[in-house]
């Protein structure tokens, strides 16, 4: 346990050296703003650029609070599963190249505690950050037009967490069996948008897949009352998250003893 | 002026800052490093010009680990 702690130190250490403490955060911070803002002042935006004739009058609705934090949840969907992949896609293929597994692997090192404390490290960074951001973007829904209920907040991240760490677990997984960071970041990237369409568009033979999540989440706030197969989709989450990490961890073994 | 004044500061100002550290960190990085994925200058203009992508941008690609 000690020794693992002492890994994920070193995983720590590294992501602060590479700024990922700095701009991961921000960058989900901003993701979360940027949509209660722009929808907020979508008039003066539309004002301001647009030439429009004397007189045009357009009207928008205004969208209620739930609306619009659904809407910047949505973007975590598309540019945050893009972040986590393109921060995370060289975790453990990265260090293989430049020759640290060696260095680590000659130590009485488990491959367990290896690929874990490396999942470990990028998970808190992917669910800190998260939190930040959704914090973020529920209070200005918040100040810009009513504050939800701070338990619609907590609902929202934990379906929403589990549903990104599946995602960063895939990514791992990737890394430890495919050679070239590039490689994992195209296969992690198809897989999920082919799962969200296959998701989306047959949603009723889907019911319990993962992929439902974030729908979930928007009925959620929409309702106010989670749909019945939330449970049986974050238990397959976890379900697939844990079988990930197992595989990733099998198939780097093999890997390792195979050089 | 009528726009800047319907805009409630104390909203952007976070939003502008936190840009300013995304960007300020980036170029810090960008001194500091000896190489770049491509050269330093593009990177340099990059990071000043494209709003929030260009930094990231660097992050993830432009920077090479050693």
């Amino acid at each position: 346990m000690n020794q693992w702690f002492i890994l994920l130190k070193k995983e720590f250490l590294e992501m602060s050296r590479n700024y990922k403490w700095v701009w991961v955060p921000i960058t989900f911070i901003l993701l979360g703003i940027l949509d209660p803002l722009t929808s907020y002042y979508l008039p003066q935006i539309i004002d301001s650029v647009g030439d429009l004739p004397e007189g045009t009058v357009i009207q928008i609705p205004e969208p209620s609070a739930a609306e619009v934090f659904i809407m910047s949840l949505s973007e975590y969907q598309l540019i945050g599963i893009l972040i986590i992949v393109l921060s995370t896609m060289a975790i453990v293929s990265g260090e293989r190249k430049s020759g640290v597994v060696q260095l680590i692997l000659v130590k009485p090192v488990s491959y367990f505690s290896y690929i874990t404390s490396k999942w470990a490290g990028a998970l808190i960074l992917i669910s800190s950050s998260l939190f930040l951001g959704m914090l973020a973007s529920w209070y200005y829904t918040g100040v810009l037009y009513e504050f939800l209920p701070f338990s619609d907040f907590l609902a929202a991240y934990w379906a929403y967490a589990l549903w990104l760490i599946l995602v960063l677990t895939l990514v791992v997984l990737c890394s430890a069996a495919l050679k070239h960071p590039g490689a994992t970041a195209m296969v992690t990237l198809i897989t999920v948008f082919v799962l969200n369409l296959v998701g989306g568009s047959l949603t009723h033979a889907l019911e319990w897949s993962p992929t439902q999540l974030p729908l979930y989440v928007s009925e959620r706030l929409t309702t106010n009352q989670w749909p019945e197969h939330i449970w049986p989709a974050a238990g397959l989450a976890a379900l697939f998250t844990f079988a990930f990490l197992v595989m990733a961890i099998l198939l780097f073994k093999r890997k390792e003893l195979a050089d | 002026m009528e726009l800047l004044e319907s805009v409630n500061w104390a909203l952007i100002a976070p939003l502008i800052i936190i840009q300013l550290i995304l960007m300020a960190v980036a170029l810090v990085d960008l001194i500091k490093n000896d190489k770049t994925n491509g050269p330093k200058w593009m990177w340099a203009i990059i990071i000043l010009v494209v709003n929030i992508v260009g930094p990231i941008l660097y992050f993830v690609i432009g920077r090479r680990n050693h």
